[in-house]
């Protein structure tokens, strides 16, 4: 097919060149540049340096600690959840309301969990003060780590969540029959087929801790960790580029390793041939002490977020606390929010519909074209790299490529930037819409007069309108909540959201953090609803089949209308491991 | 007149079609018997206009086509899944083609396909409301729209239930009658092949191995292959299907007798 030929070989020319601009040529400069002394000759002296330099040997023992430590708590809650979730008769709604409960710190930026420790377990603190005494000092270790947790396990929680859908829980029947001990039968039906993916987990906690930037800024302290001595190199009184190009590379080198090891954990997952809807025996001891882990963890995730809808109605906090919509006012009629906001949803937003045009294209080069083998490999290539790169790293290395270019201090970078890193997800969600849908249509069209893009915008766009809806609703979300990487190549003009609450810290304005964070926060959730009501009540015959074959699996799962958005959701977090 | 003339198709040195030639009569059923893993899709795509082929030419009404694209041969084809769109309903999908060409078809010959389809309760249905049956003659529908020179049909049975079968063969062979339609059913089921052209070609090894009418292929099967692989089978059913109706008759009387 001639034309289709064609028309794919420009778009794959154009991803081509997209990606070696903004994803190849930076990583090239810096890299080179790590290897570039001071005297301007190839050398290893950065590297020397940076790891004679005991500052930066403690922060990364502090990175290596805390997000080993954090990791594995974090999976141990995310199991049991989702265990409880699974293997209990606790009513629907409750596990319906669990699940909503435990993701919504995902559309806040990272920045704002730190925040929200401080101001509810800080001495000041709103749970601090409930209880009369502070728990344990936050600044630092116990502060990172409580935020840490709060972040990743969210998408832990998902991961495994997922995966417990697809074991098939009759083999409990089998193992009791055999008369297995009830530890034994827990361990052989619920944690061995899931030893794959309680890994993937840990891989995933740690790398999401590793790299994160927004909760070390906000609650770091003294306790160093690799991401925030990258920024002060980098941004600090003296910025030293060339220990900031080894730092971010040495950065680099877990996160090759994280996704590796994610690859690699993959084979110790079980396939089951077929699942089959189980009923879970009744014991309400089991239900009892599943229902009040949820609360308490629950509980503990909403104590600690309560805060930042409390201070934006307070005159004062913590010393005049009276309600008032005084403060709301005067930091919404601040001119510069109003400003930064819309610049955040138009950067959002913007970078919702080129990084889904980008994925789009790129999965109908590797889904649907007859180009070969290795431009289809190559896309897959771009979307296993922009997911192994740190937002910090590429962040930098941005910086070096198109500092005294006319693109800095845009928000075309800004948008650039963010595109490419959120390439990912959205691609392979995608990539597998467009594999399963008729691989005859192209063809069809063809043969009824069309020429291939009229077919692509007639027949294979509308048929997979939903996972579109999902693409837009994924990126704008991660775009107005992160921070890692474009904390670098913002500027005072290219203020968005979260770099302006990175600027209310610095001034201590933290009354502004919060309404700021709470702005995002009700944006993402008012995009996710829309666009999740966009994407199941678009009527495709696919997408109702996908969804009926999903309710079907899980009978016992109460959501009717929920386990799509659900699935999608778990869907982005299976397959990224990107930090925010 | 369809000529197909000394066909050879091979990928590197893989010879998947080895010489093969045949002509088609206008307003003919053939079908083409390929052995699984034989050729089928390949034949299609040749045919077509999707693949080019390696040596040999495709001639039709005396002009050649090889080198002519799949969009500017005029030739159709109804897809063994129907590659139906589903975001359009049964009506948008028939009247697809309308929109690129929109003079090929008028408005009377439009509706009278659809009822002799027996499409008119279904024309605003979404393709998911449709039977198999029902989503076939969409889909041919769609085709006929096009009014193409050649119908291919990619193995039109196999997807529908054992009880419609036969009257699904019946309307193809109303169609290719009314419209004097020249019709290409490639195939993997001999039974399909056998009860419903006019003249089957039997592929084997990407050679042919018999060009005939049904009743010379069934009394006079030219080799081994064609007795062993193809009749046999047939022999079976028939069979099969004899023993069931003589139990039931011998059942009958016996009940009868009490």
């Amino acid at each position: 097919m001639e034309n289709e030929r064609i028309e794919l070989k420009c778009i794959f020319g154009l991803i081509c060149i997209i990606f070696a601009g903004a994803l190849c040529s930076p990583l090239i400069i810096l890299l080179s540049k790590s290897f570039i002394g001071a005297s301007g000759k190839l050398s290893l002296e950065n590297y020397v340096s940076v790891l004679h330099n005991e500052e930066f040997i403690l922060s990364l023992q502090h990175s290596f600690a805390i997000s080993g430590l954090e990791a594995l708590i974090t999976v141990v809650l995310a199991f049991l959840l989702a265990y409880g979730l699974h293997y209990t008769r606790l009513p629907g709604w409750f596990k319906s309301v669990v699940q909503v409960l435990l993701i919504l710190p995902m559309f806040l930026p990272t920045l704002t969990y730190g925040f929200a420790v401080i101001y509810s377990l800080g001495k000041q603190g709103l749970i601090t003060q409930l209880l009369g005494q502070q728990l344990f000092s936050i600044y630092g270790f116990g502060g990172l780590l409580i935020s840490y947790i709060i972040y990743t396990l969210p998408p832990a929680f998902i991961l495994l969540y997922n995966a417990f859908k697809y074991v098939d829980k009759h083999f409990i029947v089998v193992s009791q029959i055999m008369g297995d001990p009830p530890l034994r039968t827990f361990y052989v039906t619920s944690v061995r087929p899931m030893i794959g993916t309680i890994a993937a987990s840990f891989i995933l906690s740690f790398f999401l801790s590793f790299t994160d930037f927004g909760i070390p800024a906000s609650i770091g302290g003294q306790y160093t960790v690799v991401a925030t001595e990258l920024y002060m190199v980098m941004m600090g009184a003296i910025p030293d580029f060339q220990s900031g190009s080894a730092i971010a590379v040495i950065m680099l080198i877990p996160s090759v390793a994280a996704v590796w090891l994610l690859r690699f954990s993959e084979r110790f997952n079980f396939r089951y041939n077929k699942i089959t809807a189980f009923e879970i025996g009744r014991d309400r001891v089991r239900d009892g002490i599943f229902a009040l882990l949820c609360v308490i963890v629950i509980m503990a995730i909403l104590s600690v977020f309560a805060i930042m809808f409390i201070v934006p109605f307070i005159k004062s906090w913590p010393y005049q606390v009276v309600f008032t919509t005084e403060t709301l006012q005067r930091i919404l009629s601040d001119s510069s929010i109003k400003i930064v906001y819309i610049n955040s949803v138009m950067v959002a937003a913007a970078t919702a519909v080129i990084g889904t045009v980008l994925a789009y294209m790129a999965a109908l080069v590797n889904a649907r074209s007859h180009l070969p083998g290795i431009c289809k490999l190559l896309m897959d290539v771009f979307a296993m790299v922009t997911n192994t790169v740190p937002g910090m790293v590429i962040g930098v290395a941005f910086l070096f490529t198109f500092t005294g270019t006319s693109l800095q201090n845009t928000f075309l970078l800004i948008i650039l930037l963010n595109s490419i890193r959120e390439f990912t997800t959205p691609y392979l969600m995608i990539q597998a819409s467009l594999s399963k849908i008729n691989l005859s249509w192209e063809t069809t069209g063809a043969l009824m007069g069309d020429s291939w893009a009229k077919t692509i915008f007639r027949v294979i766009i509308p048929n997979t309108m939903s996972t579109v809806f999902q693409m837009l609703s994924y990126i704008f979300v991660q775009a107005l909540v992160t921070i890692s990487a474009i904390v670098f190549i913002t500027g005072a003009r290219t203020m968005v959201m979260t770099t302006k609450i990175t600027q209310a810290q610095y001034f201590e304005k933290y009354d502004e953090v919060f309404v700021l964070s709470l702005l995002i926060f009700l944006t993402n959730i008012l995009v996710k609803i829309m666009f999740d009501y966009l994407a199941n009540h678009n009527d495709i015959v696919l997408h109702i089949k996908v969804k009926r074959k999903f309710q079907g699996l899980s009978k016992k799962s109460p959501r009717s209308g929920k386990p799509a958005r659900l699935q999608a959701n778990v869907q982005v977090q299976e397959y990224t491991i990107k930090n925010m | 007149m369809l000529e197909l003339k000394h066909i050879v198709k091979k990928y590197d040195d893989n010879v998947i079609l080895d010489d093969i030639s045949l002509s088609v009569e206008d307003g003919e059923i053939i079908s083409i018997l390929v052995p699984s893993g034989g050729g089928k899709t390949t034949l299609l795509n040749v045919i077509l206009g999707i693949t080019p082929i390696s040596s040999g030419q495709i001639v039709y009404d005396g002009t050649d086509l090889s080198g002519v694209s799949m969009q500017k041969r005029g030739f159709n084809i109804v897809f063994q899944d129907y590659a139906l769109f589903p975001n359009l309903t049964a009506y948008q999908n028939i009247v697809y083609g309308l929109r690129n060409t929109p003079g090929i078809s008028t408005k009377a010959e439009v509706s009278e396909l659809i009822s002799l389809l027996d499409l008119q309760e279904h024309v605003s249905k979404r393709i998911s409301q449709l039977s198999g049956g029902q989503k076939q003659r969409v889909a041919l529908a769609r085709t006929l729209v096009m009014k193409p020179k050649i119908l291919l049909l990619d193995e039109p049975l196999s997807a529908l239930d054992g009880v419609i079968k036969e009257s699904i063969k019946e309307r193809i062979r109303r169609i290719a009658r009314q419209y004097h339609l020249t019709t290409i059913i490639v195939t993997h089921d001999p039974e399909e092949a056998l009860t419903l052209s006019h003249r089957v070609l039997i592929l084997n090894g990407g050679k042919i191995a018999q060009f005939d009418t049904p009743a010379h292929i069934v009394h006079a099967p030219k080799d081994i292959f064609i007795e062993k692989f193809i009749l046999s089978q047939l022999k079976i059913k028939r069979d099969n299907i004899y023993h069931l109706f003589q139990e039931e008759n011998t059942g009958n009387d016996a009940a009868a007798v009490h």
